[in-house]
């Protein structure tokens, strides 16, 4: 999934691109703001949206430098979004620009371009290697991440990274519904839980 | 669909009939014919705009009007939440309880597996019971002493020391890890759990479960942005009379 954001001050034009982006496959728009909001860099700075598309004009004097400041963030395509008459009064690089003036189809190819082709969730395989099994069965017989970098001479940075990509790749995040799915393919017996798991607080 | 108090309340049910339990926890029940929103409320001695704002929230998730809901004393916040409270302890999770416990009986075969789900939404059900508790117990009551305080122009004198000792951060986090089980229940459904003998029963539970989710947010949505920032603006009052 990439997130987009939209930074708009039309209304009508704001909903449009919004339909727009919930058309396209592997597209989720996170929010749209209208351009005059307070801390509004900030903002943009916490969501880091994949694909951020804004009208540089409908931002107030307080955000203008709003572009200038988030060109720099990595892996974000930064879409403009103008009337064709503006063109020359955009002073900035943008990855794409969009013009109010034309079809859906010519803003549907050129927002899908920049969205890449949809390939499922990036980069991340769908198996559990050896090693993330093997910190499943820690995990779940109750050993701190901390223990498990020490038992398994890694350091706990590796053990977290480790966690979070077993989280990503089975959709599941707590250690009690690690256990569920640890007994339910056979990566460790019941019994060996119940006499390995801590007491409950 | 913004939902607004002149509409009639059978239109409201047959464009969202998830509210029906909402407007059970106010005491109305079905069958209540062809009176609008305001008559019926009326009827049954209910604020009208309180009700009405409780709806909005729950079938827009983008709809709230923080400043609006902060004008209702907390005192109808909290009998609300109450009700709620019952309705997810006393209705709802047996419910789903049930129905998971019908899947265990039911297919003797791959009993492991059942009794680990089982296991696991009894835990999960023991801890949504433990912090509804805490709510109940310890800051409900402070936050009625609070309002009353407040309203009876008296001295905090009598609150000192006794602070709501809970912030946002550990309310948000609380709810976060309560729906990061639930999240994983649901998932255990639908990637994980052996090849089901009856899709019917494993769709019901998961429908349930979905419920549950949405209202629970709904439910933590209120608690968050509206008991919290009350509670933190009648404290301040209280702490400028002592000045």
């Amino acid at each position: 999934m990439k997130n987009v954001i939209i930074i708009e001050k039309q209304y009508l034009v704001q909903a449009g691109i919004e339909v727009l982006i919930q058309e396209i496959p592997g597209l989720m728009l996170l929010k749209s703001y209208s351009g005059d909001e307070l801390h509004l860099t900030g903002i943009i700075l916490k969501h880091k949206p994949d694909l951020l598309i804004i009208n540089p004009f409908s931002l107030s004097p307080e955000n203008a430098t709003l572009p200038r400041k988030i060109h720099s963030i990595q892996n974000m395509s930064l879409v403009a979004l103008i009337k064709k008459e503006a063109l020359n009064q955009l002073s900035f690089g943008y990855d794409e620009v969009l013009f109010y003036e034309e079809s859906k189809l010519a803003l549907d190819k050129k927002i899908r371009h920049q969205a890449g082709n949809y390939q499922g969730e990036e980069g991340i395989p769908k198996e559990l290697s050896q090693r993330e099994i093997t910190i499943i069965k820690l995990i779940v017989r109750g050993l701190t991440h901390q223990e498990i970098a020490d038992k398994l001479f890694l350091s706990i940075h590796t053990v977290n990274t480790h966690r979070k990509n077993i989280n990503k790749k089975l959709g599941i995040k707590t250690v009690s519904g690690l256990s569920v799915y640890a007994i339910m393919n056979h990566l460790i017996e019941m019994e060996e839980l119940k006499n390995n798991l801590k007491p409950a607080q | 669909m913004l939902i607004h108090k002149n509409m009639k309340l059978a239109d409201v049910i047959h464009h969202d009939h998830t509210l029906v339990p909402i407007i059970n926890r106010f005491g109305i029940h079905l069958g209540f014919g062809n009176d609008n929103i305001d008559e019926i409320c009326r009827k049954y001695n209910t604020n009208a705009d309180f009700f009405v704002t409780i709806l909005n929230s729950f079938h827009d998730a983008h709809y709230f009007p923080k400043e609006q809901l902060q004008l209702f004393p907390a005192i109808m916040l909290i009998d609300y939440l109450q009700k709620a409270h019952h309705y997810f302890m006393e209705e709802k999770i047996p419910e789903i309880s049930l129905l998971i416990s019908k899947m265990t009986t039911e297919f003797p075969l791959d009993k492991t597996t059942f009794v680990l789900v089982n296991n696991f939404f009894k835990d999960y059900s023991g801890e949504l019971k433990k912090h509804i508790q805490h709510e109940e117990e310890k800051i409900y009551p402070y936050v009625v002493s609070l309002e009353k305080t407040i309203q009876g122009g008296e001295q905090a004198d009598n609150l000192s020391g006794q602070t709501y000792g809970y912030t946002i951060s550990d309310y948000e986090a609380e709810h976060e890890n309560m729906e990061e089980k639930l999240f994983d229940l649901k998932n255990i459904f639908i990637k994980y759990i052996p090849e089901p003998k009856d899709d019917k029963l494993v769709f019901q539970i998961l429908r349930e479960l979905f419920g549950l989710e949405k209202e629970l947010n709904e439910h933590a949505r209120i608690e968050d942005l509206i008991l919290v920032p009350k509670v933190k603006a009648m404290e301040e009052i209280l702490k400028n009379r002592k000045k």
